[in-house]
Parts: C-alpha cells; structure tokens; sequence
C-alpha cells in the first residue's frame, strides 16, 4: 500500500509538469496570437504618413526621399530586377536586332542598326543610355533628358536651350540618379508635376492649360514626359519636341513632319528621307479602351497596394502581366491565365501583321537600292522612296510601342495594316521601273538570317553613304574658308588704313 | 495546485483573446464582425453603399441558409480560412470569392428573388455555367475590387475591447 503510494505521488507530479509545461507553450502561442491581433487592429487605425526629413528644392538622390516614403521607395528599388519575361517583353534585356534581323535593313545608315534593345527597368536607365552602341562624341545632351532626375536641375542652372545644345559627354559627371521621385513629383507638396518642358510646351502649343490638369490625367502625363514620339529640333540646337501640334495619331504626325520638313536621316540602301519613330506609347495608348474609359498608365503599371493598413502606390513599374491580379484583377475578374492568354493572343495577331509589314518594307528598301545600282533615275525612284518612308514611318509608330499591340489592339494593327498597304503600293510602282530595266518585279531577299549576317549585309552601303557625306563636308568647309577669306580682305585693307 | 495555477494562467489568456479578438462575435450576424480585419473594409463600405444593404448582412449572401448546421460549418470552415490568411500577413490584394463560395452566393440570390428567377424560363439558376453576377457585377460592392480601393473609406471603426493601445477614433461606440 505504501509502495502504491510513493509510485502514485511521482506520477501526480509528472503530470502537473506536462501540464505546467503545457500551459507555458499554450500561453507563449495565444500571447503571440493576441500581439498579432493587437498589431493588425492598430493598424486599421494609425499608419499616417510622417515626413522625416524635408526633402530639399531639385533632390536627385532618391534615397533622400526614400527616408519618407519607404514602401513606394523599396519598391522603386525593385524596377532593377530582371526576372520576369513575358511573351514579347518583361523586364530582361532582349537584343530586338538579334530576334529580328530584318530591323537592320530597315535602320541602315541610322544607328538603330547597331543596337537596339528591349528596355530594362527605370533603374537601369543610366547605364543603359551610357552603354549603347547607338551613343558617341556627337551624342547630343538632348538624350540625357528623359534618364535621371538630375536632369531639371541642370536645366535650372545651365538654361534649357543651353542644355539642349550642348554634347552628352558634357553632363556625365551631373547626370548620374536613374529616373526617379523628382520626375514626377513636386518635392514640397510631393503632387504629381511635369518636370520636363517638351511636354509643357507640347501642350501648351495644343491649347492646354496645364494648371487645370486632373489628378487622374497626371497619372499618365507623367509618364508622357518620356514616353512619346519626340524628334530634336534643329541641327545645332537640337531642341527636345513632341510632334502634337496636329494631333497624336500616325495621320497627324505624318502631317506635322511633312510640314516641317525634319527628317532623321537618308536610308542608306534606298536612299530614301527616314523619319525614326521612337516609343509613341502615350499617343497610342490614348486611342485605346482603357483610355476610353479613363483608365491611367499607372493604374495598370504602378497599380495600387495595401501593406499594414497603408495604402500607396506601386512603385515597380513594369508590364501589368507580370502584376495581373494587383493590376488587370481589380476590374477584369477572369482568372490569371484567362487573362494572359487573352492578352497573349491579342499580341500574338497584333505580331502576325507586323512581321508581314516589315517582309514587305524590308524588300521594297532592297529593290530601290537594286534598281538605283542598274541605273534607275532619281526621278523614277521618288515615288517608290517617298511610299517606303511613309510605310515605315507608320509601321514604326506601332513597332517601336512597348504595349506590343495591347495598348490600341484595333488602332495598332489598323496603322500596321496602313503600313503594309502603303508598302505593297510602293512595290507595284517600282515593279513598272524594275521592269523597264530588264530586273526581276521585285529584288530577292539576301542572307541577312542573324544580326551579324544583316550587318555585314549593309555594311557596304553605310560605308558609301559615310564616305560620300564626309566628302560633301570637306567640300563643303572648303567653301565656307574661302567666302571667309573673301570677306577678310577688305577688312584687313581698312585696318592696315 | 500548480496544476490549477497553470490552467488558469491559460485559461486567462484564452479568455483575453478571445476578447480582443472579438471571438463572440462570430457566432453573430452582424455586419461589423466583418471588418474585424481591416481588410475587408472596403467591401464593407461598397456593400453599405448598396441597396442591398438595407436588406441584407454579409451572411445573407456570402454563408449557406439550407440548415443551421451547414451555415455554422461554411462559418468555421471559412472563418478558419481567413483567419489563418490574415495572420500570416498572406492577404492577396484583390479578394475574389472561391469556387464554393461562388455556390453559396448564387445560392443565396435565388434564395430572396425566387419570384424573378422563376420567371427566366430555361435558365439554369442553380448553378450551371452562368451566374447572377456575370451580369450584374456591380452588386452589389461595385466595379472595383481590391483592399485599396476603398481605404480610407467612412465604415464603422473598430468595436472597442478595452485592451487596445492605440487612441480609437473610429470606434463604433462613438459612433461616426
């Protein structure tokens, strides 16, 4: 009975020991679980935005705004990944030349032809515009506009027209923070603003009275500070200009140049004047549903967040596929992959009739260079070569968009359509004059399968063209020294008066 | 003895979370039980905006009515499943209703407008491929779903437990 006793007695203890033990994990978790609830109740409440530190008049370092706004900031940060591809874009570096050897003959003689890639994200922009082949001494600063917030302030100092007008290599040392918070915001109120003047100008020359924007509308025009067809203006003053006046479609930029008579340069094979359309998405995007119903570019590429309570926008611009359920969910309520696969296929026709464009372009350039080596007149080739600039020229407004089609599904593939049409009529008109001097319709296609095959192909001709424009300046400058030596004489006679 | 001590020490915490965490109110119908989590405010807003507001709760929609039994059950089962979500700060942006949520949905607005269902002749209104809200999916919490679409939004604030912190301002005892 004793013995029963003595081993009842541990046992009783073992089991207060389990339960001691227990009850201690048992409190640790719903102590855990009641600071959670605490935490996420306060944060229904508080999470007020506090300015730490003033953020000073031109700041280009962004981390000196990111002492204040964390959340947009590290997300902004994150524009340098590179780890998400889509179907015909994301944000890893594609050699566009590479995938597309038939650019090459498109750009000959203009410097797309040596490198064109597939834009990374804004944080990159720096080493991006300093690394491409397309940039040498001649490089006007005119191409530091759109890279770095630095940018307003060297304009405030030096001068708008000044810093246009003067050489990129001139700026390396002042332009150095990749595209940031002072583009877009106001350092004191932090509200959205336009930093860059080719937009103010460009709507101001439209009528607009910027300070009567929406908030809505700022959403997206701080993004059309950049991402527009722009060309610079005069040689030497090399101005920064949006061609709006007459409107933003294909029509009206053909219009505007027309007039203006700008041309970016003369293709090296055909021979035809080129206009380089260069990313036009604001002026497409606007013809498109979204658009239509309001919708801004950031509500897609910096769509709206929550995190602890807080709600602000994402600073991660990128491509919405790569975002869909913050982005394409909030309105469309298909499934992830329902909604890829409809943008996909979108972009998918949208390509189809892009490449049947670029097949008919590229031949046309081929067959005027052809029949002007076999001794076709200027006169016969002005027709063939005022279509093939024209059909680029439209084919480029879509081809150089990063929306891939998805922007203005139907205004895109109508404005690639326009192109192949205008490409097929200058390929009938030259077939007439290719006839009369015993060649084929239409010239054959040569290798140009990779980029460096393509390369090599035009080669020959940019060589010419150089050769023949170096010799034209000699002369030229030849000319100029003597009308200077003329024009010194006299003067000299009175000094020695 | 330090048997009892220890489950009273539990037995005490159990209780305060319970409290704070409103645990009561989940057995309830009411409205408010919902934006417990804050996350869900902005549902609640566009649904306190509705027309459907003056006559239905979050539950008349959104949990079984065939028995007791199985709308206790979708309760737990769902109450569980947000919980777990919200404590593990795993809340996705844009909140869309699971498949069989979907079920207990269309379920419920054939529940109240049997009299317009029955007159759409060959329309399956049980189920099949198409529901109510393809049609009209503004109802009733709006066009735009996600936690930021509403933030700051004028809902009930939270109901006070005694135990919190934070200055309350939105309490709905104050009632704002």
């Amino acid at each position: 009975m004793n013995s029963d006793n003595q081993s009842s007695r541990p046992r009783g203890s073992a089991l207060g020991w389990w339960v001691l033990g227990g009850s201690a994990l048992g409190v640790v978790a719903l102590g855990l679980l009641a600071s959670s609830i605490l935490e996420r109740r306060e944060e229904a409440v508080v999470g007020r935005l506090t300015i730490k530190q003033p953020v000073g008049e031109w700041e280009s370092d962004n981390s000196k705004w990111g002492v204040n706004f964390p959340r947009e900031y590290n997300t902004w940060l994150a524009t340098e990944k590179m780890d998400g591809e889509t179907k015909y874009g994301g944000n890893v570096e594609r050699d566009h030349l590479a995938n597309n050897p038939k650019l090459v003959v498109m750009w000959a003689g203009y410097a797309f032809a040596k490198g064109y890639n597939a834009p990374r994200g804004h944080m990159h922009a720096i080493d991006d515009v300093k690394n491409t082949p397309r940039r040498n001494d001649k490089t006007p600063a005119t191409c530091w506009t759109c890279k770095s917030p630095d940018v307003p302030r060297v304009m405030a100092r030096d001068g708008v027209k000044e810093y246009y007008a003067e050489k990129f290599d001139h700026y390396v040392q002042d332009v150095t923070n990749p595209i940031g918070c002072a583009d877009c915001h106001d350092e004191k109120t932090m509200a959205l603003q336009i930093s860059r003047p080719a937009l103010k100008e460009a709507l101001t020359r439209q009528g607009k009275d910027i300070a009567k924007l929406t908030h809505q509308e700022m959403r997206s025009l701080v993004c059309a500070q950049c991402h527009v067809e722009y060309y610079f203006k005069g040689k030497k003053e090399q101005y920064l200009t949006f061609p709006w006046d007459k409107g933003m479609t294909a029509e009206n930029m053909e219009e505007y140049y027309a007039e203006s008579g700008h041309v970016d340069w003369t293709h090296a094979i055909s021979g035809a004047k080129m206009i380089k359309m260069q990313h036009p998405d604001y002026e497409v995007f606007s013809q498109g549903v979204h658009a239509a119903r309001g919708v801004s570019c950031a509500d897609c590429h910096m769509p709206y967040k929550q995190e602890g309570g807080v709600k602000f926008s994402d600073h991660q611009i990128q491509s919405p596929l790569l975002n869909i359920e913050n982005s394409c969910q909030v309105c469309h309520k298909w499934s992830e992959k329902d909604i890829k696969d409809r943008v996909y296929s979108m972009q998918a026709k949208h390509h189809e009739v892009m490449d049947a464009a670029e097949v008919a372009i590229t031949n046309l350039h081929l067959s005027i260079g052809e029949a002007a080596q076999k001794g076709a007149t200027e006169e016969q080739l002005a027709k063939p070569r005022e279509l093939v600039s024209k059909a680029q020229m439209y084919w480029d407004y879509i081809s150089a968009n990063n929306g891939f089609g998805f922007h203005a599904p139907q205004e895109s593939v109508r404005v690639l359509s326009k192109a192949l049409n205008i490409a097929s009529e200058g390929r009938l008109v030259l077939a007439g004059v290719r006839t009369k001097l015993g060649l084929a319709a239409v010239a054959s296609t040569p290798d140009i399968g990779t980029k460096e095959k393509a390369q090599a192909y035009i080669k020959p001709y940019v060589d010419a063209q150089n050769a023949k424009k170096k010799a034209e300046e000699a002369k030229a400058a030849a000319e100029e020294q003597q009308k200077k030596q003329v024009k010194n004489a006299p003067k000299m006679k009175t000094i020695s008066r | 003895m330090a048997c009892f001590v220890s489950l009273g020490v539990l037995l005490g915490s159990g209780i305060y979370v319970a409290r704070i965490s409103r645990a009561g109110s989940y057995l309830s119908d009411d409205p408010t039980t919902c934006i417990n989590c804050h996350v869900m405010k902005p549902y609640y807003a566009s649904w306190q905006h509705s027309s459907h507001a003056r006559v239905a709760t979050c539950n008349d929609c959104h949990v079984p009515h065939d028995t007791t039994l199985n709308k206790y059950l979708f309760k737990a089962k769902d109450g569980m499943r947000h919980s777990t979500i919200f404590t593990l700060r795993k809340e996705p942006q844009v909140l869309r209703a699971t498949e069989e949520a979907k079920h207990v949905i269309q379920g419920n607005c054939v529940r109240c407008h049997t009299e317009l269902v029955s007159e759409l002749n060959g329309i399956n209104v049980h189920g099949g491929d198409r529901s109510c809200v393809d049609c009209h999916r503004e109802t009733p919490h709006g066009r735009a779903s996600s936690l930021s679409s509403a933030p700051n939004t004028l809902t009930p604030g939270l109901p006070r437990t005694g135990f919190d912190s934070f200055k309350n301002p939105e309490s709905t005892e104050k009632s704002r």
